[in-house]
Formats: structure tokens, C-alpha cells, sequence
């Protein structure tokens, strides 16, 4: 697997390179000049390569370590209202301490680590479905909580004026703004991407497959299972957690309606799609899901019923998708035949 | 409102969380699967006792019946088509698909039944009020629905006691193949366990749109405390699940009662508070259930 291994630092200095090239775009007088039409094709990309941040972090809880997340979306959301919560100048209602941009990413991932280590020590000794109940319950709680305390939170509404470090460079043309965003989420995905692949191409990946595997024998070989699987769990939230607070800079604003149970949903079906613990795939997977969910919106025009019905019908392809996917292609399309995916235990 | 007020609350609320999570931890029990879309079950309950109240205005007896039962065969028959046929690929394969199935149900009952607030017309309700213990009140309404889960109680115990059936249920959960190399007919029961825990949970959503309202999220805002209740019990034992929803339905009730006015929404991250409390306590819950990995 040395070629591989090359490819992959490869990947990690391309990340570091596009990076680089959205700071000089954005420091310089240039600007991109884009095409109003393909806008939307931008404004799609940025989700995706967010929700691809997400979907490294899952694969790596779930397809490496075998530790089944399904509330991954809650780190996410954590990151991105601690980063709004630090950051907010004098919110019309809710909380904002006011602090520089940087404090709110680094407080986002803190607070990301801190769910993610609380979540884990109480369930990762249990049986696995017990995380699952214990992480779809705690995003269903996080967004109960967020509506509940208008006071600090903003409520249904969210909080508003979350600083955009991009947008103020970019002097707030709209079209330089995305193209860097863009750039600069690319480069940070391959960056992130170049990480994980180097850690579970590493001796520890190992481990983590093994624990997947079987976790007595893992035990049994002297290896200490459970801090193994929290630390897996921590790195996946904390990615997460970062992840958060670039959206909340992306969009200068936090709602509980952007963490809603559908963005695990849609990293689910992306992840297993395409095979769970193919770091490469999952993306692939993401896209496809992205791509369906593009699709269905534009049929809003042709849909015959009420906008309620539509809505429905989407969640409806969504779910089916799931369904479809874990009873007929469990390891997914580009998984691993020997792994078989979900069935194993 | 007195300490005394919100103990009736929460006898009313875990009754119907009674009267699902005994279903739930059936279906955990015997099939080793937690099933989330066990709250969309509930939900169907309370849309068939819509249409019976609206088709044919029976008594409510007749009612309840039609609902247990509608709700039974509904949900058979989503397990037929989805759960049953992967039964033997494990507990994780069963949960994820019970997530997407949830899905699908709530938002298919979405799409056909509109997303509005339904209300029932059940008994008239009449209250009687006690200067006792500072003032409590209680209305029929309410008295029905304990009165109806105490009885639900009854008959479940008579029938995993009594019943040839019961027992097989009863073996099956506590020792699988111990079960079967003993000659229950698994799959017999694993049917009739489909249509008890699909007609408690149709009984419990039914309950639930008495008291206040169908719609079509209501299930899912119920699975995580029902879940609850059934893990504080000790997953898979049904006295268990009983113990385990009058403590979560007490403990919300009154935790309304001690909150300040802006957590009062906040009842079910109360019962989320008390599911991370007993896994790290004691994950098995009252009854002991062998949880931790094998």
C-alpha cells in the first residue's frame, strides 16, 4: 500500500495548497468573476464539502471502529452555536459575548470534544445500539433544548450576526465570497481527509478494525478497547465541532432548523451507499445523496398536492433510501465484500 | 400547582408510557431489537381511533377494541415487510431500519392526514376536585386512562402467565435457543409478539389523542421517553417497563413543578437526563437486563 500511502500525503499538501489560494484571492484586489447562473452550484458545494467533513468523522466512528453514531449531527450542531454564542455582538435576543472569530472556532471544537467525551464514557461499554439511542436522543434533546431557552439562545429563530471573516475580506461581493469558501472548504476537507486516511492506515486503524472485528480478542491481545473507542469517538465529534463553526461563519447565523435529524440521516445513507470504512467511497456516497436530494427539489414544480406533501415525499425517498440500502447492498457499493457491511457483529 | 396535582399528571402520563413501553420491551426482548419506529406504531393508533370515531360512532369500548386491533394487524404487517425478513442479521441492521422506516410512516402519515393538530371527541370529560393535600383535580378522561392501563396490565400478566403463548414469549426472551431447541415455534410467537406490542402501542397512542391531540409527530415525541422507560426498567422485562414509566412519568410531572417557568418544555430532556444517569449507573435498570457487550 506504499502508493497509496504517497497519494495520501499528496492529498493533504493539495488541501494546503487551496487553502493558500483562498487567502490570496481573498487578500488580494482580484476578483472572481463567476457566472450568476452557477451560483447555486456553489452555495450546493459548500454543504456538501461541510457535510463531507461530517461524513469522515461518522466513517471514521462507524466504519472504522464499528461505533454506531446516530446523532452525529448534534456535534455539529454544539460546535456551531458554542461559535455563535462566543461570538455574537449584541444579539437582538439571546446571547453574545462578543469574542474575535478565532475564540469561536476553538471553543466550537472544545465543545464538540466535551459532548463527545460525556456521550461516550456513559455508553461506549454497553451494547452497541445503546450509543445509537443514546446519540439520536441527545440531537433530539440539544434541539429541544435550543428552542427552550429563548433567552440565550435566539429560541426557534437562532441567533443572528455571528461574525463571517470571509465575507467581511471579501469586501461582501457575493460571487468572491463563495468561490473562496469553496476553496477554502476543499481545502480544508482534503487536509482532514489526508489526516484520518494517514491514522487508520496507521497501526492504530488497525486496532480500530480489529475492535470492529471482534473487541474481546482486541481486549484479550492487551489492547485497552474502550479508551480506544472514546478517542475515536472524541476525534470523529471534534470534527464535527469544527465543522459547526465554519457554518455558522459561512451563514453569520445559527437555527435549530439547520440540525435537524435529516443531516444524519443523509450521512448515513451516503455512508453506507457507498461502503462504510472506504474513506474515499463515503464521499462518493455523499454525493450521490446530495445529488438525489438537488434533484427531488427541482420536482417541486411538477409535484401535484400541497407543499407539505412534497415535503413529506422527500423524507419518505430518504427513508426508503436507508431502508433499501441495509437490506439489499449492506456493505455498499464500493465496500469492502469481506465485511460485509452492517451485518456484521 | 401542588406537589400532589403533578403526581396525578404524572400517574396519567406514565400510564400511557406504561402501556407502550410494555410492547416495546417485548419486541427488544424476544426479537433483540430496538425499535424506533415503535413511536409511528403509537401514531397510527391514535389516526385509526380518528377514523373509527369518524366512520362508525361505536361506544368507546368498541372503540378501543377496533383500535388494538386495527393497530395490531398495522403493525404486523410493516414488521412483515421490513423488520421480519432481516430478522437474522443482527440488532444493528434491525435499528437502523426501524430509524428509516420511522421515517417513512411518520411522513407518509404526514402527507395523507396533513400536519395539523387533530382533536377527539371522546367521553364528555367531568372533573372532580378535592380541597385535600392543596387542592387536587382529576377528571374522568384521565381516570379512563389509568383505569385502561391497569387493565392492560392485568391481561398481559394473565397472558405471558397463563397462556401457553405467554410462556413461550417469556422463554424466548430469556433464553433464545434454549427456546428453540426446545421446540417453540419461534416464528408463531414472534408473530403474536408483533401483534401484542403493535396493539399496546396503537392503545397507548389512542390514549395519548384522548388527552390531548393527534398528530403526526406525536409517536416520535414519545419514543425516546418510552425507550427510557423501558431501558430504567431493565430492557426486555415488562414488569420492569411498568416500574420504570410511572418513575419517568412522576419524575416529569413534578420536575415541571420544581423548573422555573422557562424549562417547562423541557420534560423530555428531563427523561433524557435520567436514561444517561441509569446507563451509567446501572445500565441493566431495575430488572438487572444483561446489557453490557457479551
Amino acid at each position: 500500500m506504499s502508493g497509496g500511502y504517497v497519494s495520501r500525503v499528496n492529498v493533504g499538501w493539495v488541501g494546503v495548497g487551496l487553502v493558500v489560494l483562498a487567502l490570496a484571492i481573498l487578500l488580494s484586489p482580484f476578483v472572481p468573476d463567476v457566472p450568476r447562473a452557477t451560483l447555486f452550484l456553489f452555495e450546493n458545494a459548500v454543504t456538501y464539502l461541510l457535510f463531507g467533513l461530517l461524513i469522515l468523522g461518522l466513517n471514521l466512528h462507524y466504519g472504522w471502529a464499528g461505533l454506531i453514531n446516530f446523532g452525529h449531527v448534534v456535534f455539529f450542531a454544539v460546535g456551531s452555536y458554542t461559535a455563535a454564542l462566543l461570538t455574537v455582538q449584541d444579539p437582538l435576543t439571546g446571547v453574545g459575548l462578543g469574542l474575535p472569530w478565532p475564540v469561536g472556532v476553538g471553543g466550537g471544537v472544545l465543545a464538540a470534544v466535551v459532548v463527545g467525551a460525556l456521550l461516550g464514557v456513559s455508553t461506549l461499554r454497553l451494547r452497541g445500539d445503546f450509543l445509537a439511542v443514546v446519540t439520536l436522543a441527545s440531537a433530539e434533546i440539544f434541539n429541544q433544548v435550543v428552542i427552550s431557552l429563548e433567552g440565550i439562545t435566539g429560541g426557534e429563530t437562532g441567533l443572528l450576526g455571528v461574525p463571517q471573516p470571509i465575507n467581511d475580506l471579501a469586501g461582501g461581493n457575493p460571487s468572491t465570497v463563495l468561490v473562496t469558501t469553496v476553496l477554502l472548504l476543499a481545502g480544508l476537507l482534503a487536509v482532514v481527509y489526508a489526516a484520518i486516511t494517514r491514522l487508520t492506515g496507521s497501526p492504530y486503524g488497525r486496532v480500530l478494525r480489529a475492535i470492529d472485528d471482534d473487541d474481546q480478542v482486541t481486549q484479550a491481545l492487551g489492547k485497552d478497547v474502550f479508551s480506544y473507542k472514546l478517542n475515536t469517538f472524541i476525534y470523529g465529534a471534534a470534527i464535527a465541532g469544527f465543522a459547526g463553526t465554519l457554518h455558522a461563519m459561512y451563514i453569520g447565523a445559527v437555527s435549530p432548523a439547520f440540525y435537524t435529524v435529516e443531516v444524519t440521516v443523509v450521512l448515513w445513507i451516503g455512508m453506507l451507499l457507498a461502503g462504510a470504512g472506504n474513506n474515499r467511497a463515503v464521499l462518493g456516497g455523499l454525493a450521490v445523496v446530495e445529488l438525489v436530494r438537488i434533484g427531488t427539489r427541482f420536482l417541486n414544480d411538477t409535484f401535484p398536492g400541497a407543499a407539505y406533501q412534497f415535503a413529506s415525499f422527500r423524507f419518505i425517498v430518504l427513508g426508503v433510501l436507508l431502508v433499501a440500502v441495509i437490506r439489499y447492498k449492506p456493505e455498499g457499493i464500493w465496500g469492502d465484500a469481506d465485511r460485509q457491511g452492517v451485518g456484521t457483529e | 400547582m401542588g406537589l400532589a396535582q403533578n403526581v396525578v399528571f404524572g400517574l396519567v402520563t406514565g400510564s400511557y408510557i406504561a402501556v407502550a413501553a410494555v410492547g416495546f420491551t417485548l419486541i427488544y426482548g424476544i426479537n433483540d431489537m430496538i425499535n424506533f419506529a415503535y413511536g409511528e406504531y403509537m401514531t397510527i393508533g391514535a389516526y385509526v381511533g380518528l377514523l373509527v370515531g369518524f366512520f362508525l360512532p361505536a361506544g368507546p369500548v368498541v372503540s378501543i377494541l377496533l383500535v388494538i386491533a386495527v393497530s395490531a394487524v398495522a403493525g404486523w404487517l410493516v414488521a412483515r415487510v421490513f423488520f421480519i425478513p432481516i430478522k437474522d442479521t443482527g440488532p444493528v441492521p434491525l435499528l437502523l431500519t426501524s430509524i428509516g422506516v420511522g421515517y417513512i410512516l411518520r411522513y407518509l402519515i404526514q402527507g395523507i392526514a396533513g400536519p395539523d393538530l387533530r382533536f377527539f371527541e371522546f367521553q364528555q370529560s367531568q372533573t372532580f376536585r378535592t380541597e385535600a393535600l392543596g387542592g387536587v383535580f382529576v377528571n374522568t378522561n384521565q381516570l379512563t386512562i389509568i383505569g385502561i392501563a391497569v387493565l392492560v396490565f392485568g391481561v398481559t400478566h394473565l397472558l405471558l402467565t397463563r397462556t401457553d403463548v405467554g410462556l413461550a414469549m417469556r422463554a424466548l426472551s430469556k433464553n433464545n435457543d434454549l427456546a428453540r431447541v426446545s421446540g417453540v415455534p419461534i416464528d408463531n410467537i414472534q408473530r403474536y409478539v408483533w401483534l401484542l406490542a403493535s396493539g399496546l402501542a396503537g392503545l397507548s397512542g389512542y390514549l395519548i389523542g384522548i388527552q390531548r391531540a393527534a398528530s403526526p409527530f406525536m409517536g416520535f415525541n414519545q419514543i425516546l421517553i418510552v425507550l427510557t422507560a423501558a431501558i430504567l426498567g431493565g430492557a426486555g422485562s415488562a414488569y420492569g417497563a411498568i416500574a420504570g414509566s410511572y418513575i419517568i412519568g412522576v419524575v416529569m410531572a413534578t420536575s415541571v413543578g420544581v423548573l422555573p417557568s422557562w424549562a417547562t418544555e423541557l420534560s423530555t430532556a428531563v427523561a433524557f437526563a435520567v436514561l444517561i444517569v441509569v446507563l451509567l449507573v446501572r445500565p441493566g435498570g431495575i430488572a438487572s437486563a444483561e446489557v453490557r457487550e457479551a
